[in-house]
C-alpha cells in the first residue's frame, strides 16, 4: 500500500498536503497575508510538476488493488492538467483581491479541484472515478459562486444540477453494469466483455455511463450550463472550467471508449450524432451573442464537439490525434482568458464593443489576443491549424460512413469562424477609447508564454505529436 | 548563378519583412515606412525577374527544396517542400509586379495605419507566393488560409478618410465565403491523402506522389468537385461569385488591384494544380460540366456587369467574366487551353490593375464611382483619358493587345479540344459575348469620360508622376505580350 502510495501518487500527495496547508492559513493567517494565498498554490503546482518525475509508468502500474492506474498517458494529461493549473493559479488575481478573508478557502478549493481532475484520469475502477468525479465537481461549485453578484449564484446552482443530473445517468449505467459483469473494475470488466456476447443492456449501460460523463464537457443534453455559467464567471475560474475537467473527461473518457468498454458501434454513432448536435447549437448559438466570456463558452462546447467526434470513432490514431487537440485547445484557451482576465482587472466590460479600437495603444496585449482567437478558428501559424488538420484527417481516415459528419462540421467551423471575426474585428475599430492595459507580471507571463507555444507548435509540431503518437500507442 | 535564387527566401522574406515593420522597433514614421515597404516590393521583383530569366525547369535548384529536413509532419507524410515550374515562375513574377504597382498606388490611397497596412501587405504577398510555390498539398492549403488574415484586414481595414460603411461586412463575407470554400477543399485533401495512402501504402501529401488512377473513380469524382468548390469560390465560378463585387468595391484601390490581379488567379492554378495536373481521370470527366459554368460566367456576369451604375463594380464584374475564359481555357484540357489559360491570367491581371487605378483616380479626384454623376472628365483630365480608352479597348480584346490573343487562343482550344462536344458548344457560343463584354467596358468609358463638361469636376487634376507610371507600366506590357505572345506562350509549353 505504502509502496503504490509513492510509486504513483507523490504528485497527488503533495497537493493534498497544500490544501491543507491552504485551510490552515485560512484559519489563522492575518487578514492582509492574502496575497501569499496565490504564491504558496503555485509553488504547492511546481512542486508537483517535478514530483511527476517520481511516478511510475512503464509498464502500466496498477495500484491499490487495481482502483487506481498510471502509465505514460496518465502522466501526460497530469502535467497538462498542473500545467493549466498553474497558469489558473497565477491568474487568479483580481478575484482574490476582491474576496480577501476568503482567499485561502479559493485557492484550497482549486487545488482540490485539480486534485480531482488528476485523480479523474487515474482512476481504473467505476468507483475511484465517481469519487474523483465529485471531488472535481464540489470544488467547481463554490469556484464559480465566488465571483461578486447573483449571477454567480445562479450560474453555480444551474452547474450543480446539471451536473447532478449527470451524475445520476452516471450511477445508473454504472449499476446496469455491476448488474452484468459483477465488476467495477476495468480491467476486468474488459475482460469479461471480450469473452462474452455483447447483449444490448450491455449497450445500453455503456451508453449511459458515457452520457453522465459528457456534462462536464458540455455536449448536447447537457450543454445549457454553458451559457449562463459562463456569463456569471470570474475570467480566472473560466480558464479553469474551460481547460481543465475538459482535459480530466476526455482523459478518462477516451481511455473508456478505446480501451475498457470495447467501443461498440452503436456508441460510436449516438456519440458522433450527439457531437455534430453540439457543434450546431454552440456555434449557432454565439452568432447573436454579444457577450464575450460566452461566446467563448461557446467555443469551448463546440472544440469540445470536435474532440468527441474524434474520440467516439475508435482507433489509437484517433487517440493521438485528440490528444494533440486537446493540448492545443487548453493552450490557447488560457492565452485568450489571459487577454480577457487583464480587461477584466481593468474593469473594461466583457461585451463585444468594449473592446473597441484595443489595438491602437495595446498592440502587444491584443496581438497575443488575436492570435489565440485565429488559433481556435483554426488558421495557420498557429498550433490550431495543426490540431485541426490532424484531428479531421483522424475522422477522414474512419471510413466513408463519417464523411458526412466530417463534412457536417467542416461547415460549422465556418460558422464558428463567424463569431471568432466578431470578436476580432472590434479590436481593430478606428476610435480611440483611451484605455490602456496594465498588467501585472504573472499575467503577462501566462499570455506571452502561452502565445510562444502557440506559435511554436503551429510552426514545428512534429515532436509534440510524435509524444502524442508514442503514447497512443504505449496506452 | 542560380545558387542565388532560393524559393524559401523568394517566399519567407516578405513575411519577415512584415514582421519586422510590426514589430516596436522599427519606426512609426509614415514616410519611412512607405518607402521602405517600397524598397522590399522593389527588391523582390527585381529577384523575382532575375529568377524568370534564369529559370530552368531542369534545375534542381528551383525544384523540389525541403525546409527543416524535409518534414513538416511526418505522422500525416506533410512536407515542406517547395517547387517552381514554368506556371509558377510567371504568376510569381507576375505576383510581385502587381505589388510593386500596388505599392506604388498606395502612395495616393492609404493615409493612415502605415505600419499595419504595409505589414499586412508584406504577409499577403508571402501567402500568395506560397500558394504558387508549395508542392505538398498541406502547404498549400497552409497558404491558402493564411492568405485569409491579411486580406481580411486590408479590405476591411480603415486605411483613408473616405467613407466605407460596408467595409467590414465585405471583408466578412470575403472570408467566410473563402473559408467554406477551403473547408471543402480540406476536405477534398484529406479524402485524397487517405485514399491515395490506401491505394500506393505511402503516406505522402506531395503533388507528384499522388497517383489518382487507383482511387475509385466515385471517390475520385467526390474529390475532385469539392476541390473545385474550393477554388471556385475563389475564382470565383458563378453561383459563388457574391462576395467578389462587394470585396472589390469595398477594399482601397491598391488592394482591389492585389485582389483582382492576384487573389483570383489562385483560384486557377489550384485548379490546375490539383484537378488538372493531379487528378487528370476525374477532371476529364468534370471539364465539361465546368465548360457550361464558364459558359455562365461570361453571359451571366456580362449582363449583370452592364446594368452596374458604379465603375468600380463595373470592372469587378469584368474580372468575374475574364475568371470564366480563365476556366474554359483550363477546360479544354490539351497544352493549347493552359498556355492561353496562363496568357490570360498575366494578360487580365495587367488589365484589372490598370482598370481599378484607373477607377481610384476617378474617385479620388471626384469623389464619386457614380457613372450617372459622372461625364465629360476626358476634358479635364485627358492624359487619364488616354491612358483608360487604351486599357479599355486592351480589355475588349482589340488587336495589339495581349488579352485579344489570349481570348482567342482559349475560344480555338475549347473549340480544337477533343474532350467533349460540349466544349465546342460553349466555345462557339462565347464567341459573340467578347462583344457583350465590349458593351459595358464602352459604358464604361464612354459614361464617365465622355459627354457634357460638368461644373463640379472643373478643378481636378490630371494624374500624377505615380498614377502615370503605373498606367504607363501597364499599357507597356499589354503591348509588349501582345506583339510577342511567345514570349508566355513558349515558355508554358515547354513543360
Amino acid at each position: 500500500m505504502i509502496n503504490d502510495f509513492f510509486n504513483i501518487l507523490l504528485p497527488q500527495g503533495c497537493i493534498a498536503l497544500f490544501i491543507f496547508i491552504q485551510l490552515i492559513l485560512a484559519m489563522c493567517a492575518p487578514l492582509k497575508c492574502y496575497r501569499s494565498a496565490r504564491w504558496i498554490s503555485a509553488v504547492g503546482i511546481s512542486m508537483a510538476i517535478m514530483l511527476l518525475s517520481t511516478v511510475q509508468t512503464e509498464p502500466q502500474y496498477f495500484a491499490f488493488r487495481g482502483a487506481l492506474m498510471s502509465d505514460s498517458y496518465t502522466l501526460l494529461f497530469h502535467f497538462v492538467i498542473l500545467l493549466c493549473g498553474f497558469f489558473v493559479v497565477l491568474l487568479a488575481k483580481n478575484i482574490v483581491q476582491n474576496m480577501r478573508q476568503n482567499a485561502f478557502t479559493f485557492h484550497a478549493l482549486l487545488l482540490t479541484a485539480v486534485l480531482g481532475a488528476m485523480s479523474v484520469v487515474n482512476s481504473n475502477d467505476f468507483l475511484t472515478l465517481f469519487i474523483s468525479l465529485e471531488l472535481l465537481s464540489f470544488p467547481t461549485y463554490f469556484l464559480i459562486a465566488s465571483a461578486k453578484g447573483y449571477q454567480s449564484k445562479e450560474a453555480s446552482f444551474k452547474y450543480l444540477i446539471t451536473n447532478a443530473i449527470s451524475t445520476g445517468v452516471f450511477l445508473f449505467g454504472v449499476s446496469y453494469l455491476y448488474g452484468l459483469t459483477s465488476s467495477l473494475n476495468f480491467n476486468e470488466i474488459y475482460e469479461i466483455v471480450v469473452q462474452s456476447q455483447s447483449s444490448l443492456l450491455y449497450t445500453f449501460s455503456v451508453i449511459m455511463i458515457v452520457l453522465g460523463l459528457l456534462s462536464k464537457l458540455a455536449i448536447y443534453p447537457f450543454a445549457n450550463w454553458v451559457v449562463d455559467v459562463f456569463k456569471g464567471c470570474e475570467t480566472s475560474v473560466l480558464a479553469f472550467l474551460a481547460t481543465i475537467p475538459k482535459l480530466a473527461l476526455f482523459g478518462i473518457l477516451c481511455r473508456l471508449i478505446v480501451f475498457a468498454l470495447s467501443g461498440s458501434f452503436e456508441l460510436t454513432f449516438v456519440l458522433a450524432f450527439l457531437a455534430l448536435f453540439t457543434a450546431l447549437w454552440a456555434n449557432t448559438y454565439a452568432i447573436k451573442e454579444k457577450n464575450v466570456k460566452v461566446i467563448f463558452g461557446c467555443s469551448s462546447a463546440a472544440n469540445a464537439s470536435y474532440i468527441l467526434l474524434a474520440a467516439s470513432l475508435v482507433s489509437v490514431y484517433n487517440l493521438s490525434t485528440v490528444i494533440f487537440y486537446l493540448i492545443a485547445y487548453v493552450i490557447m484557451n488560457i492565452s485568450a482568458f489571459a487577454f480577457l482576465n487583464i480587461a477584466e482587472a481593468n474593469k473594461v466590460g466583457m461585451y463585444i464593443d468594449d473592446f473597441n479600437g484595443f489595438f491602437k495603444k495595446n498592440i502587444g496585449l491584443t496581438l497575443a489576443y488575436v492570435v489565440a482567437i485565429i488559433g481556435l478558428a483554426g488558421f495557420p501559424i498557429t498550433s490550431g491549424f495543426i490540431a485541426k488538420i490532424y484531428l479531421f484527417s483522424a475522422i477522414a481516415h474512419s471510413g466513408l460512413i463519417f464523411i458526412p459528419f466530417l463534412l457536417a462540421l467542416l461547415i460549422l467551423t465556418v460558422v464558428a469562424l463567424y463569431y471568432y471575426l466578431k470578436l476580432i474585428l472590434p479590436l481593430f475599430e478606428n476610435v480611440d477609447n483611451g484605455v490602456i492595459l496594465k498588467v501585472v507580471y504573472s499575467q503577462k507571463f501566462v499570455l506571452i508564454f502561452t502565445t510562444i507555444i502557440t506559435v511554436l507548435i503551429g510552426i514545428y509540431p512534429e515532436k509534440l505529436i510524435e509524444l502524442c503518437r508514442f503514447i497512443a500507442y504505449n496506452i | 548563378m542560380e545558387k542565388i535564387f532560393s524559393i524559401p527566401f523568394l517566399v519567407f522574406m516578405p513575411m519577415l519583412m512584415s514582421f519586422f515593420i510590426m514589430s516596436p522597433f522599427f519606426t512609426s514614421n509614415e514616410i519611412s515606412i512607405r518607402r521602405f515597404a517600397k524598397g522590399v516590393f522593389s527588391f523582390h521583383f527585381l529577384y523575382a525577374t532575375l529568377m524568370l530569366i534564369f529559370f530552368d525547369s531542369a534545375n534542381p535548384y528551383f525544384s523540389q527544396i525541403h525546409l527543416l529536413g524535409g518534414d513538416w509532419v511526418q505522422s500525416l507524410g506533410i512536407k515542406f517542400a517547395f517547387q517552381i515550374d514554368s506556371i509558377s515562375i510567371i504568376l510569381v513574377a507576375l505576383t510581385s509586379f502587381i505589388f510593386l504597382l500596388a505599392s506604388i498606388s498606395s502612395k495616393m490611397n492609404i493615409r493612415m495605419n502605415h505600419k499595419f497596412y504595409y505589414s499586412m501587405m508584406l504577409l499577403l504577398m508571402s501567402a500568395i507566393l506560397g500558394i504558387f510555390t508549395a508542392n505538398d498539398m498541406f502547404l498549400f492549403f497552409m497558404f491558402w488560409e493564411l492568405e485569409l488574415i491579411p486580406a481580411y484586414f486590408l479590405i476591411g481595414g480603415k486605411y483613408s478618410n473616405e467613407v466605407t460603411p460596408d467595409a467590414k461586412k465585405s471583408a466578412t463575407k470575403f472570408v467566410l465565403f473563402t473559408f467554406l470554400g477551403s473547408m471543402f477543399m480540406l476536405l477534398g485533401i484529406l479524402l485524397l491523402h487517405y485514399y491515395n495512402y490506401v491505394a500506393t501504402g505511402t503516406l505522402s501529401a506531395t503533388f507528384s506522389d499522388v497517383i489518382d488512377s487507383y482511387i475509385p473513380v466515385g471517390i475520385q469524382l467526390f474529390i475532385a468537385i469539392c476541390l473545385i468548390i474550393g477554388f471556385g469560390v475563389k475564382l470565383p465560378i458563378v453561383p459563388l461569385h457574391t462576395w467578389l463585387p462587394d470585396a472589390h468595391t469595398n477594399a482601397p484601390t491598391p488592394v482591389s488591384i492585389i485582389l483582382a490581379g492576384i487573389l483570383l488567379k489562385t483560384g486557377a492554378y489550384g485548379i490546375y494544380r490539383f484537378n488538372y495536373e493531379m487528378m487528370g481521370e476525374s477532371f476529364k470527366i468534370v471539364a465539361p460540366v465546368l465548360a457550361v459554368f464558364a459558359f455562365l460566367n461570361i453571359i451571366y456576369i456580362a449582363f449583370v456587369a452592364y446594368a452596374q451604375t458604379d465603375i468600380k463594380r463595373i470592372v469587378a464584374y469584368s474580372s468575374i467574366s475574364n475568371m470564366g475564359l480563365i476556366l474554359l481555357g483550363l477546360c479544354a484540357c490539351n497544352q493549347l487551353g493552359l498556355s492561353a489559360s496562363v496568357f490570360h491570367m498575366v494578360a487580365h491581371a495587367l488589365v484589372t490593375a490598370g482598370l481599378f487605378t484607373i477607377c481610384g483616380i476617378v474617385y479620388l479626384r471626384c469623389k464619386t464611382r457614380d457613372i450617372r454623376v459622372l461625364g465629360g472628365i476626358a476634358q479635364n483630365m485627358p492624359r487619364l483619358f488616354g491612358f483608360a480608352t487604351l486599357i479599355v479597348l486592351a480589355s475588349i480584346g482589340i488587336p495589339v493587345f495581349a488579352p485579344f490573343i489570349s481570348e482567342i487562343l482559349t475560344i480555338i482550344s475549347a473549340l480544337f479540344s477533343d474532350l467533349s462536344i460540349v466544349l465546342k458548344i460553349t466555345s462557339i457560343l462565347s464567341l459573340p459575348l467578347l462583344i457583350a463584354s465590349s458593351c459595358y467596358m464602352l459604358k464604361f468609358l464612354h459614361e464617365a469620360f465622355f459627354g457634357e463638361k460638368q461644373g463640379c469636376f472643373e478643378k481636378v487634376n490630371d494624374i500624377s508622376v505615380h498614377e502615370f507610371v503605373i498606367l504607363a507600366s501597364v499599357v507597356a506590357g499589354l503591348v509588349l505580350f501582345g506583339l510577342y505572345p511567345n514570349a508566355i506562350l513558349n515558355f508554358v509549353g515547354a513543360i
